[in-house]
């Protein structure tokens, strides 16, 4: 079949030979003539009214061309979902420190820096919340007293509480009662930043028509377009959004990112003005994850069975509304069919940054703390943490959570794969352990749309809308290739920008190979159809007796009779249907659930409590390879962010302020600590998905801190239930230090009136 | 980020000439530390000052009489490679190797790691533990300042107005010497030191009696210091688990490490006591003829390797 | 005030006034609009702006221009021949290294010196040549790869 020649191939990325001569474009490579830049005066003051802002001298500055602040544009607020809690520049008051108050535009960056030093801001102090559970409490400061007036306020919200999920099943307090062992553990975990190389840039330039270009790292350029038009009040047809090469993300930039600064600069001046964020701006100007505190109980029978849950979850969501809250509610029972819970997840406003997205927000957090409990269940009822999990895991037919039934999926092939590559199970020598986690996510689904033509000489355009984050323009080029039945090489993938490819949703949430690439699917299969008729009508034969291969369309029975792509685009300008194009578009997609199973090795150094990862291996159910190389590439780089996540990361934050807005003290895995990293690649293809492919991204980032938490268990015998697992931590452990306990005071937590909000369970996160 | 001035110096009379004419001026060597201080605002200096291209600052030359001879200017990276200083000061080799990266290593000098006087400057351990002098230049003349007088402080050095650092000197070390830094921190490259502990030790005779022994303990103090009570219990005697021991706690009871972003207080003494005994174990080893590859060294410095059961 | 200075990029020499505080880095890319080398963090710790000055590799966000007087820099743009790719470039491409590519000049970079210094790493010696370049994406694993594939692919050639 065709489609074999190019399915399951390493074709390299097709952007890679521009990005290995620095050729690429990113935001911040973009020069244009008479070019401005931009820097924004932040918050020194977690939250504080603001009396006075007095930018005169600062506009004075020879060398400045403008100075905005919110007073100069439209009062309108934002939000990363639905609640509109948010402004581009603060206005009566300041809630973290951070926060926008003015931006400038100078001739270069020392004299905007210079205009920035001169604007003067006066501050009242308000009491500020920084500890989300305090911020709980009904005498606690308020960080938005006006939250009921907001639009997108739901019912139930209140205080400092910006949403409350609720989900459940079965009957939870009865099965308690019934359960022969109960169990109840807190977990917490770290503030963490997404650490993408490129710190957020955009450049932005106003036509003389009136029409403004703005060139930007973004992983939504629609999302883009829509908010600055919403915030600005301006058409959205004003608006160009080029999305540059992006230089990751991790779902910092799925949305308005600091386009409207460089953009309300460009109106105000009339000329290109750009904005590039220090690498401390990445902490500082970007919303990041903030602490979670988890609670998990469960009820389990003698056997294993677990039969019930409870789960309550805190999100740290800073100042405005982010992104986590949601996974609280979906992942807290785990990739375990438990028939009867109650799970309740909040996200706490505090004066803080907010909590930005970050490959699937909030899910590595519990997915820590659901694997570590998850293990010692296991070893207090004398199991095997494999069986253990193997006896409780979903399988085919199970309800899925969000109702619904889960599909076929690789789940056990993933804990075979595992078992089987770390000889599991193994008694291992001192200071030595093995740990495992369980994991799963969902495909992400939302609107795409695609289209394809046909050149006159056989070659093919393939338009997407979608940012290229994780090498998907190279997998999409392979499956308009199959689809189409012609050679990778013939097909170009086209620069695009907001006029000219049609609207696809951001790239994020492990969407766009499973939904984009299904409209790929479609509309390969929609320009087939064309073609074939095309070469139907010519050939005189019902389209029936045709087949498409090759780089032909041709009659089954007479190969040789028929045409080549290249001869039917030619044969179509003076057809009676006109020039070839094929497009599709779909807005949902079904539940194809993602597992993936990794297993850690570790040694302990007793002494020092330093921590090496010997062996780390995983097996994850990807459905269809269709480009092997490159989902090893996204597994094999999501493991290494999980082990980030697990030793050394952290964002540390006192009142409000961050200590370590810097990589010289924010500590990402650096190569001479990283393990080989083991892979298994299991491929149980989904119903819909293009050539059965399943997402793939996010999934290998949860599991690792669970993993080594209970590799850590299993070396040395200690139990750490706080991200991330320092050396530190594990010295206080062995020496028997009580270490910090985490309480919650689930009374207060249980009696708060739930809202009722309801729970996406498909789209970005 | 003030809009400073820029000097170039082609020899040393001219530096010191130019430091005596302008003042707040900053010396710029390899240069990793102006820029980025400057941006962040911590450093505004009026000029800097480019020394980099005066000659005769970067020879690294050894004779067994007169010891070890480091222009000021010499790389971080030529102390990794340099096969005189693998052999005769390991030390400062595995601190090398353990500096930030290869990058930065090309252009730091160890004039620079010593002048700017950080108490978690990975050179200085082992070069306090060699017994490193200073020789400073300056427009009374030429002074030799040993390195535990030259340090003053964080950041504070004995440096008077218009003197500069020209030339780090090392005794020569007795026969059978052997020496171990090793570095804490999170990860194997890029980070600031939380703990480093250099210890040299000679052998007194083939006996296996300790002889002379300096431990050096970095990161925890306002400078690098001696462990000197560690040193005092191990000298003349044989090392055995006991007395190791009791010098690991000596040595953290010497220490006086601060909390900060990079650990606690309290976690670096028992770092401290830890290292001291392994860096002392693996010395003494090494006095006695074991020889180690420069990879297993690296590994050793940098925590990647340690093997319960040997070497402490 | 601005300060003349005479340089060679990738064989092409340069007459230029800058400032004493730019740095090499924004030379670069500021002025001269060579933007493959990146700026990833201008403080050295992520080594995006990794160049190659009288062969030896620098983080350039650190480095004043100035001090770059009379040397020859070598960024990723001077790497190719014509078409043709580095092999350290190519072997990228072909195994994987390259994600959302923003690391990569950097890493290029880095790989190109440390080969320089030793034609024939072990994997360990790749990763500690390494150890100054961060990458988000790959988890460093398709690059170690390529970088020993690069190596044996110069040794035959």
């Amino acid at each position: 079949m065709p489609e074999e020649r190019v399915l399951g191939r390493n074709y390299p990325r097709v952007d890679a030979a521009d990005k290995v001569s620095g050729r690429s474009q990113y935001a911040g490579d973009v020069y244009l003539p008479g070019m401005l830049i931009c820097k924004v005066l932040k918050s020194a003051r977690s939250h504080a009214r603001i009396l006075r802002i007095d930018t005169s001298q600062a506009e004075r500055l020879p060398g400045v061309r403008a100075v905005i602040t919110g007073r100069d544009i439209p009062d309108v607020r934002f939000g990363s979902g639905a609640v509109r809690d948010r402004r581009v520049f603060a206005l009566e008051k300041v809630r973290y420190v951070g926060e926008p108050l003015a931006a400038v535009a100078a001739v270069d960056e020392i004299t905007a820096q210079e205009a920035l030093d001169l604007i003067q801001i006066e501050y009242a102090d308000l009491p500020a919340i920084t500890d989300p559970i305090d911020a709980l409490k009904p005498d606690a400061p308020l960080v938005h007293e006006d939250l009921p007036r907001y639009e997108g306020y739901a019912a139930g919200m209140g205080g400092n509480v910006c949403t409350v999920l609720d989900s459940g099943r079965g009957e939870v307090d009865r099965a308690f009662a019934q359960a022969e062992h109960v169990f109840e553990d807190t977990f917490r975990s770290q503030g963490i930043n997404q650490g993408y190389l490129e710190p957020m840039a955009c450049v932005a330039s106003t036509d003389p028509s009136g029409r403004i270009n703005v060139w930007t790292s973004t992983q939504g350029p629609y999302q883009v377009r829509g908010a600055l038009a919403a915030v600005l009040q301006l058409p959205m047809s004003r608006f160009r959004i080029i999305p540059m090469e992006l230089g990751g993300g991790f779902g910092a930039k799925l949305r308005l990112c600091l386009e409207p600064y460089p953009v309300l600069l460009a109106l105000k001046t009339g000329k290109p003005v750009k904005f590039v964020a220090t690498r401390e701006e990445v902490f500082t100007l970007s919303g990041f994850r903030l602490p979670t505190t988890i609670y998990l109980k469960t009820g389990v029978m003698q056997d294993g069975t677990i039969i019930a849950r409870e789960a309550i979850s805190i999100f740290d969501m800073g100042a405005y509304l982010g992104a986590g809250v949601q996974s609280g509610v979906s992942h807290t029972i785990g990739p375990y069919n438990i028939p009867n819970y109650r799970v309740r997840s909040y996200a706490v406003y505090t004066n803080k940054i907010w909590a930005g997205s970050y490959r699937a927000s909030g899910v590595a957090d519990v997915t820590f703390a659901v694997e570590s409990h998850t293990d010692i269940i296991a070893r207090k009822l004398g199991m095997d943490p494999w069986e253990f999990r193997m006896r409780n895991a979903l399988k085919e037919g199970d309800t899925a959570i969000q109702g619904g039934r889960v599909p076929r999926n690789g789940l056990q092939q993933t804990l075979e794969a595992v078992k089987e590559r770390m000889q599991w199970p193994r008694t291992s020598e001192p200071g030595h352990g093995v740990g495992l986690a369980l994991c799963q996510w969902r495909s992400g689904s939302g609107p795409s749309s695609a289209s394809l033509t046909i050149n006159e000489d056989g070659t093919v355009i393939l338009l997407t809308g979608s940012v290229d984050i994780t090498g998907t323009d190279t997998v999409l080029a392979q499956i308009a290739a199959a689809a189409l039945g012609v050679d990778m090489h013939q097909v170009v993938i086209a620069k695009r920008d907001t006029d000219v490819a049609p609207f696809t949703g951001p790239s994020g949430g492990s969407r766009i190979t499973y939904s984009q690439g299904k409209a790929v699917e479609l509309a390969a299969e929609d320009t087939k159809r064309k073609l074939i008729a095309l070469a139907a009508e010519r050939l005189e034969a019902p389209a029936e007796a045709l087949a498409c291969g090759g780089g032909r369309v041709y009659a089954k029975e007479a190969p040789e009779r028929g045409f080549s792509l290249g001869q039917l685009a030619r044969m179509s300008l003076t057809s009676k249907a006109g020039p070839i194009q094929g497009t599709a578009s779909l807005s949902a997609m079904p539940y194809a659930p993602v597992f993936n199973t990794q297993a850690a090795e570790v040694t302990v150094d007793r002494e020092t409590g330093a921590v090496k990862i010997v062996r780390f291996v995983q097996a994850q159910d990807v459905g269809v390879a269709i480009n092997p190389m490159a989902v090893e590439g996204q597994i094999e780089g999501g493991a290494v962010q999980g082990i980030g996540r697990a030793l050394s990361e952290e964002v540390v934050i006192r009142d409000g302020r961050i200590l370590n807005p810097s990589l010289t003290t924010y500590l990402m895995p650096l190569a001479p600590d990283m393990p080989a990293i083991e892979n298994v690649l299991v491929e149980v293809p989904t119903e819909e998905g293009p050539f059965g492919a399943r997402a793939v991204a996010e999934p290998p980032g949860f599991g690792p801190p669970a993993a080594i938490a209970n590799a850590i268990a299993d070396a040395v015998g200690v139990r750490l239930k706080e991200l991330p697992l320092s050396p530190e931590k594990i010295l206080c452990a062995l020496r028997g230090e009580p270490l910090e306990e985490i309480t919650l005071d689930l009374e207060l937590l249980r009696a708060l009136r739930g809202a009722g909000g309801s729970i996406q369970w498909a789209g970005s996160g | 980020m003030n809009r400073f001035e820029y000097l170039e110096a082609g020899t040393l009379p001219e530096a010191i000439a130019l430091l005596g004419q302008h003042e707040e001026t900053r010396i710029v060597a390899g240069a990793t530390d102006v820029l980025v201080r400057w941006r962040q605002g911590l450093w505004k200096p009026q000029y800097v000052l480019n020394i980099k291209r005066i000659p005769g600052l970067e020879h690294v030359s050894y004779t067994p009489d007169t010891g070890l001879s480091l222009g000021s200017l010499v790389s971080i990276r030529t102390l990794e490679l340099h096969p005189l200083i693998r052999e005769h000061y390991p030390a400062l080799t595995q601190a090398a190797t353990a500096f930030a990266g290869v990058q930065i290593r090309n252009l730091a000098t160890v004039g620079g790691n010593v002048c700017n006087a950080s108490p978690a400057g990975d050179t200085l351990p082992a070069l306090l533990a060699y017994g490193a002098e200073c020789r400073l230049v300056g427009p009374a003349g030429e002074r030799l300042v040993p390195l535990e007088f030259f340090l003053l402080g964080p950041g504070r050095t004995a440096l008077q107005p218009a003197e500069l650092l020209a030339e780090l000197r090392l005794p020569p070390q007795p026969p059978d010497t052997g020496a171990l830094y090793i570095k804490h921190s999170a990860r194997s490259a890029m980070d600031i030191s939380a703990v480093g502990v250099a210890a040299v030790v000679s052998l007194a005779g083939k006996d296996g009696v300790c002889g002379e022994v300096k431990i050096a303990l970095g990161a925890v103090a306002p400078t690098v210091i001696r462990a000197r009570s560690a040193e005092a219990l191990l000298r003349g005697q044989r090392l055995d688990a006991e007395r190791l021991q009791q010098a690991a706690q000596a040595a953290m009871e010497n220490s006086s490490p601060i909390d900060d972003i990079r650990g606690t207080a309290q976690h670096r003494r028992a770092i401290v006591a830890s290292l001291a005994k392994r860096t002392v174990s693996y010395a003494m080893q090494m006095a006695q003829g074991t020889s180690f590859p420069f990879r297993t060294q690296r590994a050793l410095a940098v925590e990647a390797s340690f093997e319960e059961g040997k070497g402490a | 005030m601005k300060h003349g200075m005479h340089l060679t990029i990738n064989g092409e020499p340069y007459e230029l006034l800058v400032e004493p505080y730019c740095s090499l880095l924004d030379l670069l890319r500021d002025e001269l609009h060579l933007t493959g080398t990146k700026r990833g963090c201008d403080e050295g710790d992520c080594g995006a702006c990794t160049v190659l000055i009288q062969g030896k590799t620098a983080t350039s966000c650190m480095m004043l221009a100035l001090d770059a007087k009379d040397k020859e820099v070598v960024t990723v743009e001077g790497l190719a021949r014509g078409d043709k790719l580095h092999p350290v470039q190519d072997a990228f491409v072909q195994y994987g290294g390259v994600q959302c590519g923003y690391c990569t000049p950097g890493l290029i970079m880095s790989a190109v010196g440390l080969l320089r210094e030793n034609p024939a790493p072990t994997e360990e010696d790749v990763r500690y040549g390494i150890g100054g370049n961060l990458c988000r994406c790959t988890g460093y694993a398709k690059v170690i790869q390529a970088i020993l594939k690069a190596a044996e692919a110069m040794r035959t050639a």
